[in-house]
């Protein structure tokens, strides 16, 4: 057994795992892109209160936020085949590849998280802002997208950009299922090198510098998006991107 | 659709068995993340010279660390150190006397610091200035003031982000069966190697933590109209 730790190991791990941040990304991209449009029906469903699928979407999101990642992604990989399988007489299990079963993960929590965060950023604009839109003869549709919505994803920016590094974070579990992602490509190396520590040590370095750009990336949107130009007082407007 | 009803209340059963670990990884890391994070938060606040800002670069940095690759690497040094550790400190015994579990609560505790600092910072920050100055033009310390005057009134506003934290230390402490540590989710799923009933096995570590979160959520529902009484319903 050598050292714990080589650079030069690190190095030469660094085009090994690159290649499958893809996969990272593209489960971030399927949960996000799906999610808000799974979550805004769950939105319209609690706004509507619509009858029986009201309480259901209450029971759902209470379920998601309720129960770890992990476990959601065990009950998809396992309890997907078992629902589908005796009904279209398939198997699953061997013709998708696991990345899928991540892929619907994802987005199921997704549409959870996110129904919270744009139900709250919904309700957070007085509805005598609806009013005033449909005074001035605009019809229902066009008060929501002209008047509601562009204040709405103000509202919503912040804590969507917080969900969105927690979710990068949370696709490091996809490996527990067998997807190669970052962290599965690392175990990978490790069995095949007995040295996994660099490729862990990489991994971490790619999820810091992740993490950081999403945040730099949201306190820009969040500073362009500042139609009060800092006059609304309480909010995050002068905050630097870290906080000191 | 096969759901055997008799697997899923032994892994209910199992899964129960094994809840007390699932305590000790949440509610150590919590009182350790308490009084370190409020320690950090404070430094933070009052800006105490170069502290601050290695607090603020620290605790911005890790917490872009997943939990899970933290907790892998964490378990790799220690596997490969731990003897040579043990042996420079003449400590007696080997790694096999030591109980994993410790592990997934170091690694927990150090996420736990880093969220816990960031809601109670944020707390902080919502009291005003004119508190800390009102405090000592009656001649309170900087500490009575922090504790007497400062910390009441934080309490409430900060329950409803540590809520989220605990319930989030719940979630994440499933993510330790990764590394062979057995709670709710490797306990659930003891029998399922069995039966090869994995689906009713995770069915059943699910509703545990469901029940546990949501009576979590519950309680500190209680413990927030409770602590902010005195804030007339500000909050509630």
């Amino acid at each position: 057994m050598g050292k714990l730790f080589e650079w030069s190991r690190f190095f030469e791990n660094i085009p090994k795992i690159l290649p499958y941040l893809t996969v990272t990304f593209s489960i971030v991209f399927y949960g996000t892109i799906f999610g808000v449009l799974l979550a805004v029906f769950i939105v319209l469903i609690q706004i509507k209160k619509i009858r029986v699928l009201y309480q259901i979407s209450k029971v759902y999101v209470s379920f998601m936020r309720g129960t770890p990642m992990l476990v959601q992604l065990m009950l998809i990989y396992y309890g997907l085949p078992a629902i589908i399988d005796p009904l279209l007489g398939t198997s699953i299990n061997r013709d998708w590849s696991a990345v899928v079963f991540a892929y619907v993960t994802f987005i199921l929590n997704q549409g959870a998280f996110l129904s919270v965060i744009f139900y709250s950023a919904v309700t957070s604009i007085p509805y005598g802002q609806t009013e005033a839109g449909l005074s001035v003869g605009l019809t229902y549709y066009q008060t929501f997208i002209r008047i509601i919505l562009p204040q709405m994803i103000r509202v919503a920016l912040p804590p969507f950009g917080s969900d969105l590094v927690g979710l990068f974070q949370g696709s490091s579990l996809v490996f527990l299922i067998g997807v190669t992602d970052i962290m599965g490509r690392a175990k990978t190396i490790g069995s095949a090198t007995k040295h996994v520590l660099e490729a862990y040590v990489f991994d971490v370095i790619i999820y810091i510098i992740i993490s950081l750009a999403v945040r730099l990336l949201f306190w820009y949107l969040n500073k362009r998006l500042d139609y009060t130009n800092g006059r609304r007082t309480g909010g995050k407007e002068g905050t630097p991107w870290i906080s000191t | 659709m096969d759901f055997n009803i008799n697997n899923f209340v032994e892994s209910f059963i199992y899964g129960m068995k094994y809840f007390p670990n699932t305590l000790r990884l949440v509610f150590i890391p919590l009182g350790v993340g308490l009084v370190l994070g409020t320690a950090a938060a404070l430094v933070r606040v009052y800006k105490v010279p170069v502290l601050c800002k290695i607090l603020a670069f620290v605790i911005t940095v890790y917490q872009g660390v997943p939990i899970i690759v933290a907790l892998m690497i964490y378990n790799l040094i220690f596997m490969m150190k731990y003897n040579d550790f043990a042996a420079f400190l003449h400590l007696k015994g080997t790694i096999a006397d030591v109980d994993q579990i410790w592990i997934g609560i170091f690694a927990l505790s150090l996420t736990a610091i880093c969220s816990i600092s960031e809601a109670i910072r944020g707390a902080l920050l919502s009291i005003d200035k004119g508190q800390d100055e009102a405090g000592y033009s009656v001649g309170l310390t900087k500490i009575q003031t922090i504790y007497r005057i400062i910390l009441p009134q934080m309490i409430p506003v900060a329950i409803p982000m540590l809520t989220n934290h605990v319930v989030g230390l719940i979630k994440a402490s499933s993510v330790v069966m990764a590394i062979g540590i057995i709670e709710i989710v490797a306990g659930a799923t003891i029998p399922s190697s069995r039966t090869y009933s994995f689906f009713e096995g995770y069915v059943a570590a699910a509703l545990i933590y469901w029940i546990f979160t949501v009576m979590i959520e519950y309680l500190a529902k209680i413990l927030r109209k409770h602590t902010g009484r005195f804030r007339r319903n500000l909050y509630d």
